[in-house]
């Protein structure tokens, strides 16, 4: 008894020692966009101090994510996965200005200490996958890595179901080391972000009973102004309305309370952040606190620790949205051309403030096996036809080398207000070899999208904040269909490739080595004299068979030999 | 023996104003189609069968002084001193040159009537081939050369340093021949394998010069002159041997060491240039047979294969010199087939250039037996090659199979064309000693 008690307080006592510090904060921020959409984004940050980090005492910063960091010495991460595609004229500029959001498929890029004692620098290294669908088995590990592992909090609300049926969803990992004006007081912050587009009418759709079904005529928005012949159908009305929901339908499950909402210093904080016009009726279940502000139309909620929560956005009441932000720039990127030989890009940057110029850092990584032609690139205003070499600043461009490294285009634009900018270049396909091709071939190759840092500008515009930090927005993956070979055929072309050689090598040969002769010089197989023996035993074998009626004709050959 | 100089002087001015005519003729051609259609520059040095990845215009005008590019140095310094206002005139003019340049080279082969008579043998067949000014015509409107002059590739310097390296053998000047073909060694690996059939060339020229001046000098005691003149030979042409090859060594490093300076003082351009050719990393379709072939080959066997394939087109070069050392002119001539068939990256520039050498050899085009089956087999290539590339790659109706096949057809096309000359020849060479043969069937055995 004694000795374990002993124990246990020498256990605690050395707990209390060495705890880890750092908290721990969540946030759920639903934004409501034109009317089907709803933005919903879920951001958990963990940090702790550098000192417990390094003597790996994890709390909020888990585990295996630490030990991988400190392994391969990277002092900062950050990993994006996304799928879909954020439709910027309907839904405004991205969340978090782009810096949480990566391209298509998985990115990834970290600044690694070097390999060696003696050299301190750090490299950047930027890797994409846009090839990789992003689905439920990257979800779970994800959620892992939170502290209440997705049971509690508004971590319990992403679902695999809901979140891969969305319009966009994009998950961000970040961990960075942020250190404070005196150098002792370093920390590491992992920020998770999930971010999602939702569209309210499918999400809605039961789990159980996922099939999209035509609406009841009641509930159908009618254009009264263009009648329709039947009755259980109406031309749609051009007015938004929005649809009512709840954190059930649209997610699938209450949230199940709240993850560590309380603080060291006891103060519980909010979870939910709800962004509609402050006319909207929302209602929340008792044991929630609700907290309005009048000047900006955003609602917090703060659930209960141990009660599911679940909140209703009504229909009812007046139907005003929030304004989007407009983008900084809109930008799409394609390829242009026809067959498998070569083709271009051609991408459409516009600027849609009316007052100010824009400048930004356009980043293209492109496989080996795409071969661009720098000196085919011609950027030009759509409004003019002839190319205008003024509008691209600087350019650093590094060749690739094939099986290597890919081709890494950067350029320094500045884009005048009001205007849209095309810029082309042309590109040689390669074709590969037949290990390389991805098993379904002929759907083609992933290209990675275009990275546009939106340079920070000093003075405001009417439309548009001045801008401390740089924003991010990235174009769309391409799809680069190659030359493929046939792929059943190795052995076909080993044989007959060789075939051909031999032929060559066997009579090239033959002349070299064999003398010539006459043909009657020679013993052996002789086709004159075989001809000759073959045809005198045809005469044998004819009069042998067809008897003497011939005989007359025999004697006339014989005669005559 | 003295060689008989030719014909009287009266058709020699002939055939000299007859070969300044078709210089005429063929240049004013070449302007014509350079400038009523400007886009057959763009689309020929586009096509996979004129311009491979090695020597294609677009990846030299592209592609900087960078690592990546497969091109010689030097060429591409020639190049980049070409002014841009101009460039599309300026580099008409150039391959028309290089063309006329090419054509005059042939001119003096055939002038020499090497292909006839050569030191160690006479054909029996003297007299019945063409008239010089007829080579020019064959190698100037050979519609592959002038599809490559339009197309404007850099393979055409090769061809061109070759040519002029066959012609100052045949005219006795030996050590030009090595230095044309080191510059032809320097540009692409391959003229490397016709150092042999060259000294061997330049030898007996030298040879024969040789014993020209000393029976016009002096004629008395020509038996004891030929007696001692045999003991030498053998070892003399080991001593040629070795002198030449280390002509062509030091022009070959000579140029090695200049484009090491203007790289900047880096040998990573050999990796590169010489790298290409050699490992075949680069796929792109072409007329030749190794680029589906690497395509389909699994990794594990790269390197035999290519081993093989190297091997295999090296394996010529030793026998046809043993066998046909009365010749050599006719081993570089088939070399020259070989590469057009074997090598990494052909083009029909080389097809071109091996066809128009042939005509050299008219003497024995009556002793072929399979010229109809060959020149329509080429036909029938060069009809559906485009075509069928043009079904897989651009129109995504057929397959590579179609265009593989296309490649196996010219291929076995110019192999009996090959195979057959190389009859042709021996036979002639064997009619020698056995003239009672003409006109009569033969065997091999």
């Amino acid at each position: 008894m004694l000795p374990f008690l002993f124990t246990l307080s020498l256990c605690c006592l050395f707990n209390a020692l060495i705890q880890a510090d750092g908290h721990y904060r969540e946030r759920l921020d639903l934004t409501p966009l034109t009317p089907p959409s709803l933005l919903a984004s879920f951001q958990f940050w963990g940090n702790s101090s550098l000192k417990s980090y390094e003597q790996q005492h994890f709390r909020y910063i888990p585990r295996s994510l630490g030990q991988s960091l400190q392994h391969s010495r990277t002092e900062e991460l950050h990993l994006r996965f996304s799928s879909g595609r954020w439709d910027d004229e309907g839904w405004g500029a991205k969340p978090h200005q782009g810096r949480k959001e990566g391209g298509t498929g998985v990115e990834i890029w970290a600044w690694v200490k070097a390999e060696s004692e003696a050299d301190s620098s750090l490299y950047l290294l930027h890797g994409m996958l846009p090839r990789e669908v992003v689905c439920t088995e990257n979800l779970t590990p994800f959620l892992k890595l939170l502290p209440c592992k997705g049971n509690a909090g508004i971590a319990s609300l992403l679902d695999g179901h809901k979140l891969f049926d969305a319009s966009w969803q994009s998950m961000a990992i970040d961990v960075k080391s942020v250190c404070s004006k005196d150098e002792d007081l370093c920390s590491i912050e992992m920020e998770q972000t999930v971010d999602m587009v939702l569209d309210i009418e499918r999400s809605k759709r039961p789990r159980h009973d996922p099939i999209p079904r035509p609406a009841h005529k009641e509930s159908l928005l009618c254009d009264e102004t263009k009648p329709y012949g039947t009755d259980d159908a109406c031309f749609p009305s051009e007015e938004r309305r929005g649809q009512s929901w709840t954190l059930a339908e649209i997610f699938g499950q209450p949230m199940q309370g709240s993850c560590l909402a309380e603080d060291q210093s006891g103060r519980v904080h909010e979870s939910l952040y709800l962004h509609v016009p402050p006319e909207r009726e929302t209602i929340k279940p008792e044991h929630a606190v609700e907290s309005k502000s009048e000047s900006t139309s955003v609602r917090t909620y703060t659930p209960n620790a141990t009660e599911p929560f679940d909140m209703v956005l009504s229909h009812l009441g007046p139907q005003t949205f929030n304004s989007h932000e407009l983008p900084a720039l809109f930008a799409s990127r394609s390829i242009t051309g026809h067959g498998q030989e070569r083709g271009g890009i051609q991408t459409l940057l516009t600027n849609p403030s009316l007052t100010t110029t824009i400048e930004f850092v356009y980043f293209e990584n492109l496989p080996w096996f795409m071969k661009p032609y720098l000196h085919t690139l011609r950027s030009r205003l759509s409004a003019s036809s002839t190319s205008d070499p003024e509008l691209i600043k600087d350019t650093i461009y590094r060749p690739a080398l094939d099986r290597v490294r890919g081709t890494q285009l950067e350029l320094a634009i500045s884009v005048p207000a009001n205007s849209t900018m095309i810029l082309t270049y042309d590109f040689d396909k390669a074709i590969l070899r037949y290990t390389e091709y991805p098993p379904d071939a002929n759907r083609g190759f992933d290209v990675g999208p275009a990275v546009i840092k939106i340079l920070p500008t000093t003075s405001g515009s009417r439309d548009q904040q001045p801008q401390q930090q740089p924003s991010y927005i990235r174009t769309t993956s391409l799809l680069l269909p190659l030359p493929t070979p046939d792929f059943s055929m190795p052995y076909n072309v080993i044989i007959l490739t060789s075939t051909v050689m031999a032929l060559a090598f066997g009579s090239i040969f033959n002349l070299l080595v064999r003398r010539f002769v006459g043909a009657d010089e020679v013993e052996g197989w002789d086709f004159s004299y075989a001809r000759v023996r073959i045809g005198g035993w045809v005469l044998t074998l004819r009069d042998k068979y067809l008897g003497i009626g011939f005989g007359i004709g025999i004697e006339k050959e014989k005669k005559e030999q | 023996m003295a060689p008989d100089r030719g014909p009287p002087s009266s058709s020699h001015s002939n055939n000299t104003k007859n070969t300044y005519l078709v210089y005429a003729a063929a240049a004013l051609l070449r302007l014509f189609l350079f400038g009523a259609f400007p886009g057959a520059g763009a689309l020929l040095e586009g096509r996979v069968e004129v311009g491979s990845c090695v020597c294609g215009f677009k990846a030299r005008t592209g592609k900087a002084k960078t690592t990546s590019t497969p091109q010689a140095p030097l060429l591409l310094a020639l190049f980049s001193l070409i002014p841009t206002p101009h460039f599309h005139l300026i580099t008409a003019l150039l391959y028309i040159t290089l063309d006329l340049l090419a054509a005059h080279a042939l001119v003096r082969i055939a002038e020499s009537h090497q292909a006839e008579r050569t030191r160690l043998f006479k054909s029996p067949r003297t007299g019945e081939g063409w008239d010089s000014w007829i080579i020019p015509a064959a190698y100037l409107f050979n519609p592959f050369i002038i599809a490559t002059c339009i197309g404007r590739p850099t393979s055409v310097f090769t061809s061109l340093a070759i040519l002029w390296s066959v012609a100052h053998a045949v005219g006795d000047k030996p050590m030009s021949a090595m230095v044309g073909l080191g510059v032809a060694t320097y540009l692409s690996m391959y003229p490397a394998l016709l150092v042999g059939p060259m000294v061997l060339l330049g030898y007996d020229r030298q040879e024969e010069e040789k014993a020209r001046i000393g029976a016009s000098g002096k004629r008395g005691d020509e038996a004891e002159a030929a007696e001692g003149n045999e003991k030498e030979a053998s070892s003399s042409i080991w001593l040629f041997a070795a002198k030449h090859t280390a002509v062509f060594t030091a022009g070959l490093a000579w140029l090695l060491y200049i484009s090491y300076i203007l790289t900047g003082g880096s040998w990573e351009f050999i990796s590169s240039t010489y790298g290409v050719q050699l490992l075949v990393p680069d796929l792109t379709p072409n007329v030749g047979l190794w680029w589906y072939f690497f395509i389909e080959m699994f990794d594990s066997f790269r390197e035999f294969f290519l081993g093989v394939f190297w091997l295999h087109l090296g394996g010529y070069v030793g026998g046809l010199c043993i066998r046909l050392r009365k010749q050599p002119l006719f081993v570089v001539v088939t070399m020259m087939g070989i590469f057009a068939i074997f090598k990494p990256y052909p083009t029909i520039g080389d097809t071109g250039l091996w066809l128009s050498m042939l005509p050299l050899y008219r003497h024995v085009f009556g002793l072929m037996r399979y010229t109809f089956f060959a020149v329509s087999a080429l036909l029938y290539a060069c009809l559906l090659g485009p075509a069928f590339y043009h079904l897989w790659v651009y129109a995504g109706s057929g397959n590579a199979n179609f265009f593989y096949a296309i490649t196996l057809v010219w291929s076995l096309g110019l192999v009996l064309i090959l195979a057959d000359s190389l009859f042709a020849v021996l036979r002639d060479e064997w009619e020698v000693e056995r003239p009672e043969m003409r006109g009569k069937e033969i065997r091999q055995i």
